[in-house]
C-alpha cells in the first residue's frame, strides 16, 4: 500500500432521490487522493457537500456510486479507524469527560488491561488540555471544553484517518483559534491523516497541507488543489504576516468568488426558456447568503 | 471555596426544595437567610398566604354547607366530625396493638398487666356510675324542661282539636237535614253541594291551625338538649372503653396465647398418663390420637399470631403494597416492550393496533377479567404450590400473597402499563441523532449502546411515564379493592358505605382524604426520581 493514496476517494457521486424528477446528484464525480500523515482542508461554500463528503469517509452516509478506500480497505461501515469529530460537541450528557472517552476506548482497546485503558483516556484528555477537568460533566464544561473532550474521544482510538466537520464552527473566535492551536499541536506530534471541512479561508490556510478547494452544489466537486508548502510545526504569527499567505488566501477566495458567479450565471440560464421545468430543491441549489457575508467576514 | 458555611446549608436546603418540587417554599427559605426580606415577604404572600386563604376558605364553605343537606346516611359530615373520625381510627388501631401485645405477653408480665387492667376497670366502673347518674338526672331535667314547654302548646292544641271536631258534627248534622230538604225538594241540589263544599274548606283550615301547634311541638322535641347530649356521650365513651378493657381482661387471661399453651400444655401432660393407664386396644389407640391432636394443638399455639381486625393503617399498608407489586409488573412489562417499540419500527407498528385497543378499557372491566383468570388459575389457592412458595419465603410469607392480591394488583397493572409503555418508546425513538452517530463511529455494540446511550437519554421520559402510571394504578386500585373487596383502602371505603353507621359518611370522607394525601405523595416521590435521573439538570444530588 502506497503512502500516496492512503485515503482515496475516486468518482464518488452522492444522489438523494427526488420525488418530482431525476436525483439530484449533490456530489457528483468527487475525486481526491490523500497521502498518509498529510492534512487537507476541504472549503467551499455552505451546502455544496462538504459534509456530504465527510460523512461517506466516515461511513455515516451511503454511498452512491463510486468508492473510498482507507489504507487498503474500502469503507462500508463507520468504524473506530477514522474517528469524527462533529460540528456539535456530540458529548453524552449523563457521563464525565473522562467516561465520554473511555466509551470509545473500551470498545477499541478491550483487549488491553484496564490500566492501560484508563492511561490512553488520560493522555487523550491532558493532551488537549484537559487534565484538570476529567470528572466534569458536559454541562458544567464551556462549548470550547467540550470540543475538546470531543477531540480527545476522537484521537484516543489512534485513528487511521480523522475526520473534522468544522470542528470550530460553534465557537466564538478565541476560542477557535485555540482549539486551532491544539490541534495543530496534536497533528504535528501524532502525525494522523487528517481531512477538515471548512468554510473559513484563514483557518484552510493555516492548518492544512493541502486545500481541496470543491465547487458549488449540486454536482459538486474537486475544483482546485492548492499546496501549502509553510513549514510544521506552524506559528501564527509568523504565518499570519507573511506574503505568501496572504497569496494563498487570495486564490481561496477568488476561487470562491467564482464560484459564486458561476452560479448566478447557471441560475439566470435556468431562469431563461425553462424556467418553470424541473426546478430541483432551493435547499441544494440556492446560495445562503449568510455562508457568503460569513466567508467575506472571515478573510 | 470562599463561601460561607450558611451560604451553603441556605443553597443546599434550596436545591432540595427544588428537587422535591416544594418551590413554594423558596422564599421562606431565602427570608429566614434575610436574602432581600421585602421581596420574599411579597412572593410568600402570593404564593402561599392566598393559596392558604383560598383553602380555608373552602374548608370553610365546606362547614357551613354540609349540614344543610340532609341524607339518608345522616348529614353531610363538617369539617371537624371528619377529624374525629381521624381520631376514632387512630384510636381503633392502637386498641389493636395492645390488644396483640396482650395476647403475647406471657408470665409476670401478663399477670402485671392484668392487676393494671384491673384497676382501671374498676375506676372506670366508678366512673361510669357517676356518669350515669349525672346522665338520668339530665334526663330527668330534659323531661320536665320539655314537659314545661310542650304542656301549654299541647293543651290549645287538645282545645282547638276538641272544638274543631263540635264544629264538624254540627256541620255534617246540617247538611244532613239540608240533604232532607233536597230530597223533598224543597232546596236546589246546588246549596246542597255548597254546603259540602263548605264543609271540605272548613275542615282542612281546622287541620291548618292544629299543625301549626304539631310543628311548634316537633320544634321542641327535636331541639337538641345540649347537657344531655354531651352526658350521653361521655357515657358512651366510658362504656366504650370499659368494653375494651374487658377485651384486654380476655386476652390477659383465658385467651392469652401463654396461658392456652399452658392448658393445653397441662392436658397434654394428662393424657400422657391416661395412655399409661389404658388397657385395651380401642381404648389406647383412642388415647393416642387424642395425644396427637393435642401435640398439633401445643405445635399451633407457639407459632400462633394475634388476628387483628383490619385498622385504616393496615389498609394503607395493603393497599400500598399492592400497587406497588401491580407497579412493577407494569414497569416489568413497559419498560422492555417500550425500548423495544423505540428501537424497531415494525414493533411499534405491531404494538400499536393494541396499546390503542386496551389503552382505552376501563379498569373494572379488567378487574373482572383478572379475577376470573386468576380463579381458574388457582382453583384452591391453600395448597397450590404457587402460595406455597411465597409461603416458604422467610420475609414474604408475612406480606400475605393470596388470589385477592394477585388479581388486584394486575388490574392495576394492565391500566398502568400504557402511560410508561408509550413514554418509553417515545423517549427511546426520540434520542439525538448525534448520540447514535457518536455510537456508530464507535462501533458500539448492541448491549453498549443499549446501556450507555439509548437508556440513560431516554430515563427521563421512562420516569415521566412511570410517574403518570403510578397515579393512574393508585387510581385504579381504589376502585378495584372497592369493588372486588380485597383488602385495601377502597374495602375500608366500602365496608364504610356498607355498614351505615353513624361515622361512615365521615369515614368515607377522612378516606378520601387519605387516598389523596397519599397519591399526592407518591406522585412527589416520582417526582424526585425523574429529576435524579435528568441529566440536563446541574447536580440533582442533595
Amino acid at each position: 500500500m502506497s503512502d500516496e493514496r492512503f485515503l482515496e476517494i475516486s468518482q464518488v457521486v452522492k444522489a438523494y432521490p427526488n420525488p418530482f424528477g431525476e436525483d439530484i446528484a449533490v456530489v457528483d464525480g468527487f475525486d481526491l487522493k490523500i497521502r498518509k500523515g498529510e492534512v487537507i482542508s476541504v472549503i467551499g461554500h455552505s451546502g455544496c457537500g462538504k459534509s456530504t463528503v465527510l460523512t461517506m469517509v466516515a461511513g455515516l452516509n451511503e454511498i452512491t456510486s463510486g468508492g473510498i478506500i482507507v489504507d487498503g480497505k474500502e469503507v462500508s461501515e463507520p468504524g473506530p479507524d477514522r474517528a469524527v469529530v462533529f460540528q456539535a460537541p456530540c458529548l453524552l450528557p449523563w457521563m464525565t469527560a473522562y467516561e465520554n472517552v473511555m466509551l470509545g476506548v473500551n470498545r477499541s482497546y478491550h483487549h488491553e488491561p484496564k490500566s492501560v485503558r484508563k492511561q490512553i483516556v488520560e493522555y487523550a484528555l491532558s493532551a488537549v488540555g484537559l487534565a484538570e477537568a476529567m470528572s466534569k460533566r458536559p454541562h458544567e464544561m464551556s462549548g470550547g471544553m467540550q470540543q475538546r473532550v470531543g477531540i480527545a474521544r476522537a484521537i484516543a482510538l489512534k485513528p487511521k484517518v480523522l475526520l473534522l466537520d468544522e470542528p470550530f464552527g460553534r465557537l466564538d473566535s478565541l476560542t477557535r483559534m485555540e482549539l486551532q492551536d491544539v490541534i495543530l499541536e496534536l497533528l504535528d506530534r501524532e502525525r494522523i491523516t487528517t481531512m477538515i471541512i471548512t468554510h473559513d479561508p484563514d483557518e484552510a490556510v493555516f492548518m492544512s497541507d493541502r486545500i481541496c478547494m470543491m465547487t458549488n452544489g449540486p454536482g459538486a466537486r474537486v475544483g482546485e488543489l492548492m499546496d501549502i508548502e509553510f513549514e510544521r510545526p506552524r506559528d501564527r504569527k509568523e504565518i499570519l504576516g507573511t506574503d505568501q499567505f496572504f497569496e494563498y488566501r487570495r486564490r481561496l477566495i477568488q476561487f470562491l468568488d467564482e464560484c459564486e458567479h458561476e452560479k448566478e450565471i447557471r441560475r439566470e440560464l435556468k431562469a431563461g426558456p425553462q424556467a418553470t421545468k424541473d426546478e430541483p430543491p432551493s435547499q441544494t441549489s440556492e446560495p445562503n447568503p449568510e455562508s457568503k457575508t460569513e466567508s467575506r467576514l472571515a478573510v | 471555596m470562599s463561601e460561607k458555611t450558611p451560604e451553603k446549608i441556605k443553597y443546599r436546603i434550596l436545591r432540595f426544595l427544588d428537587v422535591t418540587g416544594f418551590t413554594v417554599f423558596d422564599p421562606v427559605v431565602r427570608l429566614a437567610f434575610r436574602e432581600e426580606p421585602r421581596k420574599q415577604i411579597e412572593s410568600i404572600t402570593k404564593f402561599l398566604v392566598v393559596p392558604t386563604l383560598f383553602v380555608a376558605l373552602c374548608v370553610g364553605l365546606w362547614w357551613v354547607v354540609a349540614p344543610n343537606h340532609k341524607t339518608k346516611s345522616g348529614e353531610v359530615p363538617t369539617p371537624n366530625i371528619v377529624f374525629s373520625s381521624a381520631l376514632i381510627n387512630d384510636t381503633f388501631s392502637e386498641r389493636e396493638k395492645t390488644k396483640e401485645s396482650d395476647f403475647l405477653l406471657s408470665g409476670d408480665a401478663r399477670v402485671q398487666a392484668l392487676q393494671e387492667v384491673d384497676t382501671l376497670m374498676s375506676e372506670l366502673e366508678a366512673e361510669l356510675a357517676t356518669l350515669k347518674s349525672t346522665l338520668t338526672e339530665q334526663e330527668s331535667l330534659y323531661k320536665a324542661s320539655l314537659a314545661s314547654q310542650i304542656d301549654p302548646i299541647e293543651e290549645k292544641l287538645d282545645a282547638l282539636k276538641a272544638e274543631n271536631r263540635q264544629a264538624r258534627t254540627d256541620r255534617s248534622q246540617s247538611i244532613e237535614a239540608l240533604s232532607l230538604e233536597v230530597a223533598s225538594g224543597r232546596a236546589p241540589n246546588s246549596e246542597l253541594v255548597e254546603a259540602i263544599r263548605k264543609d271540605n274548606e272548613l275542615y282542612a283550615a281546622g287541620r291548618q291551625a292544629e299543625n301549626v301547634f304539631k310543628d311548634q311541638i316537633e320544634a321542641i322535641r327535636s331541639d337538641k338538649f345540649k347537657p344531655l347530649e354531651t352526658a350521653r356521650l361521655d357515657v358512651n365513651a366510658v362504656a366504650d372503653e370499659i368494653q375494651f378493657l374487658k377485651k384486654r381482661q380476655a386476652f390477659l387471661s383465658d385467651s392469652n396465647r401463654s396461658v392456652k399453651l399452658e392448658q393445653t400444655k397441662d392436658k397434654l401432660a394428662a393424657q400422657d398418663g391416661k395412655l399409661a393407664d389404658a388397657d385395651d386396644a380401642k381404648a389406647v389407640l383412642k388415647e393416642a390420637k387424642s395425644l396427637v391432636r393435642l401435640e398439633n394443638g401445643v405445635e399451633r399455639l407457639e407459632t400462633q399470631q394475634y388476628a387483628s381486625a383490619m385498622t385504616i393503617y393496615l389498609q394503607i399498608k395493603r393497599s400500598l403494597f399492592t400497587v406497588f407489586v401491580g407497579f412493577l409488573m407494569a414497569a416489568a412489562i413497559a419498560i422492555p416492550i417500550g425500548i423495544l417499540c423505540g428501537l424497531n419500527k415494525i414493533a411499534m407498528a405491531c404494538l400499536t393496533p393494541i396499546i390503542s385497543i386496551f389503552k382505552p378499557v376501563s379498569p373494572v372491566v379488567w378487574l373482572l377479567i383478572f379475577q376470573i383468570i386468576v380463579g381458574a388459575f388457582f382453583p384452591d389457592p391453600e395448597t397450590h404450590p404457587f402460595f406455597l412458595f411465597f409461603d416458604s419465603i422467610p420475609f414474604i410469607n408475612s406480606l400475605g400473597i393470596n388470589p385477592a392480591l394477585i388479581f388486584s394488583a394486575c388490574t392495576v397493572a394492565m391500566c398502568a402499563v400504557w402511560p410508561a409503555l408509550v413514554n418509553t418508546a417515545l423517549g427511546v425513538s426520540s434520542i439525538d441523532r448525534d448520540h447514535l452517530n457518536v455510537a456508530r463511529v464507535l462501533r458500539l455494540g448492541f448491549w453498549d449502546r443499549l446501556t450507555k446511550i439509548i437508556i440513560p437519554s431516554s430515563l427521563p421520559l421512562v420516569f415521566a411515564g412511570l410517574r403518570i402510571s403510578l397515579g393512574v394504578g393508585w387510581m385504579v386500585l381504589i376502585a378495584a379493592e372497592a369493588l372486588s373487596s380485597s383488602d385495601g383502602l377502597g374495602k375500608f371505603v366500602w365496608d364504610e358505605y356498607q355498614n351505615g353507621s353513624s361515622f361512615s359518611f365521615a369515614n368515607i370522607i377522612y378516606a378520601c382524604f387519605v387516598v389523596g394525601l397519599i397519591g399526592f405523595l407518591l406522585d412527589r416521590m416520582m417526582i424526585v426520581f425523574q429529576r435524579l435521573v435528568s441529566f440536563d439538570r446541574s447536580e440533582s444530588t442533595v
